[in-house]
């Protein structure tokens, strides 16, 4: 369901809910996997059918995962986009990379976006100011969905094949088009450190048709991309 | 700094969690919502049976609108108790992966075959039907086409056409059979409310009385109307292909029963104050909402209905195979099959091998049971009756594994156990009703063939399983979050990724030995 579904449907009973299910995560981390649904009702003296609720609830939105016997938990990857959503944003990047940032902008039409990747989550440092980014919200709820989503998923899945991975493999960059935004595109071009670890993302959203047929849109990229690897890894 | 904070900037290493998981090699996580319910809703088919079932509880001697609602009733039940497992299994096998995870490996095989008769039998039922109503369609317009011939070179049209749709990926066939259903509905519902306004003032609630049946007869039709729901647990089949299997599967099957349930409440009242309306009874008629159609003045409408309904049977045929070859796909990978039927297609990610096997042994079944049974409307009789069989009892076997697997995993509570108990005693009381009171009517051949190929395959699983006594590690595989999803995972698999690891490592407590 989007994130404006869930949130249209929030009752006034929901806060005590929402306080408990983070007691629950905070109980998992506190154990470490492995930690089954009744050991965390004892430890939490929540009665038992409403702990198990809310454990099936935190294992839908994935913020909690079963382990593979399926009696114990563990927290899910998603907790960490949980929190990148609610941290403070970082500084801007250093005047160097802006400068490059700025060049790139006056060439090409579209927003060009800097992501970096952290903590196993993403954060854009530099949206584009004329152009700005979707909502952050919307990006973080479905991670496959976005151009830089997508290469996070993709680092994420060592080797592991679907179809967009694929496209990745194939190109050296992740696209998306009509995902989040009817009509519109986006490229996202990896920057690695020199160990090959992925450290941030250069983006570029236009109009559907530039980005099915970007003909040397991505050299510029790329190259633009090799510019700012020094500076940011 | 709390444990949540700390545990985001610093995971602790866990292990455990394979790098792949055992049902790799199918579009892992790429079906939205709507595109599991599609699954659902296309194999249950609610057009295809608001306007056939309200015919067959009638002239059971049932009252139709009272038998469906209970119907209704018992479906729920089961519903929510399959549930108990979509919440915390994402499996391709569906009920016979859960009954494993409960009763042991014996006990779902049972389920494995009973839920492939379902399916099987289900898919050639709705083939059948898919071509019986075109040839009515196209012999108005070319007599020629009248031919039992004709029949069958529509059924194997038909045939081709769901491998190539089961084959190109399965977002393509949900989102076909979306589509079909959707519009059979719509047409349905403009009928029964043209029904319902003619009838306006005049409605006479009488009908709904329920003198002059008998407890006998009131679960005869119960029974009957149950088979109306049947496949709306098929979602379940979509376990590794959804994007969030644990929210969309669940609320796919719970609003599927409560959609149709709905639909043929209203469809069996309209058909039944239709027919007051005209001073007859619903079970003078052959084709029913043809029929009524006509007598309220809106044949026309009749005709659309016809091509609505040889869609619905297509779109419920291609949900059937498809729920049908993935429990194929998990018993391939179990080395219950033969490992072929664990491979998926490279670039659409389907259970390829499967599809091309499965399909032309049904259409090859199918055209053999019309030649023996002497036509397709003869043939669809026996095999509905097969396909209820196949399905109650895999619905009753998971109704009694879901207590357990609550009692293994310490997840059991009170309601979820009184839900399981309950739809447990009434399935059994309703598939015993339903294969006695079948078996005294002209479809008793279904009931001998559902018992004779429950038996076959049971004896072959004994056969295999005395050959390879191994493979009892092997059953009821599921998808396990794969270190990508987890926080801090570590690569324990990397090494050796091994494709059929069943027995799941253990992690924390030791797990109750399945």
């Amino acid at each position: 369901m989007s994130a404006a579904g869930s949130a249209a449907g929030l009752h006034a009973r929901q806060p005590k809910a929402i306080h408990s299910a983070l007691t629950v995560l905070e109980e998992v981390a506190r154990c470490g996997a492995g930690i089954t649904a009744r050991q965390i009702s004892d430890n939490l003296g929540l009665p038992r059918a409403t702990a198990y609720r809310l454990l099936n609830v935190l294992v839908q939105d994935e913020y909690l995962v079963r382990t593979p016997d399926l009696s114990g938990f563990a927290l899910g990857r998603k907790v960490v986009e949980l929190a990148n959503l609610v941290t403070p944003p970082t500084a801007r990047p250093p005047e160097a990379v802006r400068a490059i940032l700025d060049r790139l902008r006056g060439g090409i039409r579209g927003g060009i976006h800097l992501v970096r990747y952290e903590h196993d989550g993403l954060r854009v440092i530099d949206p584009d100011p004329d152009f700005p980014p979707s909502d952050r919200a919307v990006i973080l709820a479905r991670l496959d969905a976005s151009a830089m989503g997508r290469l996070l998923v993709n680092e994420r899945s060592r080797g592991a094949a679907s179809a967009v991975l694929g496209q990745i493999h194939a190109s050296g960059y992740a696209s998306q088009v009509d995902e989040i935004t009817a009509g519109y595109g986006c490229i996202a071009i990896p920057i690695r450190d020199r160990a090959g670890q992925l450290v941030a993302g250069l983006c570029l959203c236009a109009p559907r048709e530039r980005i099915e047929h970007p003909d040397d849109l991505v050299a510029v990229l790329r190259r633009g991309a090799e510019e700012l690897a020094p500076l940011l890894a | 700094m709390t444990a949540l904070q700390r545990a985001i900037r610093h995971p602790e290493p866990v292990w455990g969690f394979a790098d792949r998981s055992p049902v790799d090699g199918l579009d892992r996580r790429s079906l939205g919502f709507l595109d599991v319910l599609a699954q659902s809703v296309s194999a249950v088919a609610p057009s295809a049976a608001a306007t056939t079932i309200p015919l067959l509880i009638a002239s059971a001697g049932g009252a139709p609108v009272w038998a469906l609602a209970s119907g209704m009733l018992i479906a729920l039940l089961v519903a929510s108790t399959v549930n108990q497992f979509t919440k915390r299994i994402a499996a391709t096998g569906s009920l016979y992966t859960f009954v494993s995870r409960g009763l042991g490996r014996t006990a779902s095989f049972v389920t494995g075959v009973a839920l492939l008769v379902g399916y099987g039998f289900i898919s050639m039922f709705a083939l059948a039907g898919a071509g019986y109503y075109l040839q009515i369609l196209l012999g108005d317009r070319w007599p020629a086409l009248s031919t039992p011939l004709a029949a069958g070179v529509l059924i194997v049209a038909m045939a081709v056409l769901c491998v190539l749709v089961l084959a190109r990926g399965i977002r393509v066939s949900t989102r076909v059979t979306l589509l079909v259903e959707s519009v059979s509905v719509l047409i349905i519902l403009v009928l029964v409310g043209t029904l319902l306004y003619q009838n306006g003032s005049t409605v006479d609630w009488s009908v709904l009385s329920l003198a002059g049946s008998t407890p006998a007869t009131f679960a005869v039709g119960a029974a009957l109307a149950l088979t109306a729901y049947v496949g709306f647990e098929s979602a379940s089949t979509l376990g590794v292909e959804a994007r969030r299997p644990f929210a969309t599967i669940p609320r796919a099957i719970f609003r599927t029963v409560i959609m149709a349930g709905l639909l043929y409440l209203v469809a069996s009242f309209s058909q039944v104050v239709g027919f007051a309306g005209l001073g007859r009874g619903i079970s003078s008629s052959t084709s029913p909402v043809n029929d009524l159609a006509a007598a309220y003045g809106i044949g026309g409408l009749g005709h659309l209905l016809d091509v609505s309904i040889a869609a619905s049977f297509l779109a419920c045929a291609i949900a059937s195979i498809t729920a049908l070859v993935r429990v194929l796909f998990s018993m391939g990978r179990e080395g219950l099959l033969p490992s072929a039927f664990g491979r998926t297609h490279a670039r659409y990610r389907t259970p390829f091998v499967a599809v091309v096997v499965a399909v032309p042994v049904l259409t090859a079944a199918l055209i053999v049971t019309i030649a023996i049974s002497g036509g397709v409307w003869r043939a669809m009789e026996i095999l509905i009756v097969g396909a209820a069989g196949g399905y109650l009892t895999a619905y009753m076997l998971a109704c009694l594994a879901a207590p357990v697997f609550l009692q293994r995993i310490g997840e059991l509570t009170v309601w979820p156990l009184m839900r399981a108990g309950a739809a447990a005693v009434l399935l059994s009381v309703v598939l015993v009703v339903y294969l006695v009171s079948e078996s005294t009517t002209d479809r008793y051949p279904g009931v001998w063939v559902f018992l004779a190929v429950m038996l076959l395959g049971i004896t072959l699983y004994l056969v295999r399983h005395l050959r390879r006594p191994w493979l009892r590690h092997m059953v009821g595989i599921y998808d396990v979050p794969v270190g990508a999803d987890v926080l801090g995972a570590v690569d324990a698999f990397d090494t050796a990724p091994s494709r059929q690891a069943d027995v799941p490592p253990r992690l924390g407590r030791p797990a109750a030995e399945s």
